[in-house]
């Protein structure tokens, strides 16, 4: 089974790969370690005239602490580099645990950094084959005027996004360095995500994530996934918790859940409580409380909507016990 | 699009071979260069038959990556464990142990379980399970495939170090 027919494109430095995205323009797509766009392109959800490989592009393969303390990683960085790079098991632990999850050993292996930030959304209806999906109408994400997933009179994708790391980045101010032919610009990568399964991401067609810097962080800071099997599958929720102080002082606090909704979520009232009532038990549980009021509309894909709002609420109170305790 | 020339070397033979944009690797090993070993499975990452190793030894899965992408790279596949007809240890350990019953996903079993053994040559439970996640096997299950690797040590200790 050949893959749909593209131009393939391994251009020898940074510039050259950001000219022939300008080239593609809005039918280029970046590829690094394949997982991803290979598999959207065999489901015929991408349909690339140009792939661009930046796997080769050393520049974008460094690890580098820079002199104001924080850390920049390149996109090319593969998975498994990151998960056993001593800086980021030491300095970002929870980061380190974010990429761990990451699919199965296999997958690491060829995966990167960037690509998990740009990870396509997903949703049940529209990763299975072409041939799978024509026994339904098409859906907004295949060309089509419904959503099989969220029925309502409001004309957005619901797909998922399912991508782990992003979750961790978002606690720590994450910023990303996108390029594109002759302009760079720095975005927070909180910032980065839309609401909208189809544009997901505020990234044009010529534009490149390069690096990712993280500033330092001497918060407590935790990563826990759920999913059905860990070794392998994608999460039905992650969440990423972060707060200062010791015990159960706290000021501020920050809860990112991931694998819910379109984009990450930020949870404020949940963290409001715990600011000023600290990470008391009563707190907690409170906290926990208002987590599905501040979820919106989840999709399903794994497991119920239902229980996914269950395990949100789980994830949030497991979560901030364990960082009373940390 | 014209197909372009990439030298690989696959088992340590060099070879220089004509591929389009569309092939992956996995379709280059089964199809130009005729190692069938490799199988077929999901194409989506999911079950891990199409296992292969990179230059470091390191487990890949061959469905998901382009063919031209490994130019000038060394790879190693099934067919290239056993040395001068003698099984690899890890080999012997899937006889030994019958880690196996159909077969259809050991090809891709035995080059995750290689990959483990090359990073950690008596490998924790951790490990083990870490390294095996991406692989399937849907009739033997992974009880005595994880026997097997647990035991390779012993006969690699037995036998002496061979194979790739």
């Amino acid at each position: 089974m050949l893959l749909p027919q593209h131009n393939y494109l391994q251009p020898a430095s940074l510039n050259e790969c950001l000219m022939a995205l300008q080239d593609a323009g809005e039918f280029g797509q970046i590829v690094a370690g394949g997982t991803d766009v290979i598999f959207n392109m065999r489901l015929k959800l991408f349909r690339p005239k140009t792939v661009v490989s930046i796997r080769r592009l050393t520049e974008l393969m460094q690890v580098e602490e820079l002199p104001d303390g924080s850390l920049r990683i390149g996109a090319a960085c593969r998975l498994t580099d990151l998960a056993e790079n001593p800086i980021i098991n030491d300095r970002f632990p929870a980061f380190s645990e974010s990429i761990r999850s990451v699919a199965s050993t296999h997958i690491r292996n060829m995966a990167t950094l960037g690509g998990n930030i740009c990870l396509q959304t997903r949703c049940w209806f529209t990763n299975n084959s072409q041939q799978w999906r024509q026994g339904k109408e098409s859906c907004f994400k295949t060309d089509g005027d419904i959503c099989h997933v969220i029925k309502s009179s409001e004309k957005k994708c619901h797909a998922i996004n399912n991508s782990d790391t992003p979750v961790a980045l978002i606690a720590l101010n994450a910023e990303l360095t996108i390029q594109k032919s002759g302009a760079k610009r720095v975005l927070p990568i909180a910032d980065f995500f839309n609401d909208d399964g189809i544009e997901f991401m505020k990234l044009c067609p010529d534009e490149l994530v390069t690096h990712v810097t993280i500033p330092p962080c001497n918060d407590r800071l935790i990563f826990s996934k759920y999913a059905a099997r860990k070794g392998i599958d994608f999460s039905i929720g992650s969440i990423a918790a972060r707060c200062n102080g010791e015990g159960e002082q706290t000021d501020k606090v920050s809860l990112i859940l991931g694998s819910l909704s379109t984009a990450p979520i930020k949870l404020t009232k949940a963290a409001e409580i715990i600011q000023t009532k600290g990470l008391t038990d009563g707190a907690i549980e409170q906290a926990a409380d208002t987590v599905r009021g501040d979820l919106g509309e989840v999709t399903n894909l794994y497991s119920r909507a239902v229980y996914k709002k269950q395990i949100a609420r789980v994830l949030v109170k497991r979560t901030l016990t364990h960082l009373k305790n940390m | 699009m014209a197909k372009q020339q990439i030298s690989l070397t696959v088992n340590g033979d060099l070879y220089e071979l004509l591929v389009s944009d569309q092939q992956t690797l996995l379709d280059i090993i089964r199809t130009e260069i005729g190692l069938t070993g490799t199988k077929r499975g999901c194409t989506t990452g999911a079950c891990g038959v199409c296992t292969v190793h990179n230059a470091d030894g390191e487990a890949v899965l061959s469905c998901l990556t382009h063919a031209l992408e490994w130019d000038q790279e060394s790879i190693t596949t099934i067919e290239g464990l056993e040395s001068d007809g003698e099984l690899d240890a890890i080999q012997k350990a899937f006889v030994e142990y019958h880690a196996l019953q159909c077969g259809f996903c050991t090809p891709g079993v035995v080059m995750s379980a290689k990959a483990v053994i090359n990073k950690y040559p008596e490998p924790t439970e951790e490990q083990i399970n870490a390294g095996m996640a991406g692989v399937l096997c849907r009739c033997t299950g992974h009880i005595k495939v994880k026997e097997a690797i647990r035991n390779t040590h012993k006969i690699r200790a037995r036998d002496g170090v061979k194979g790739a």
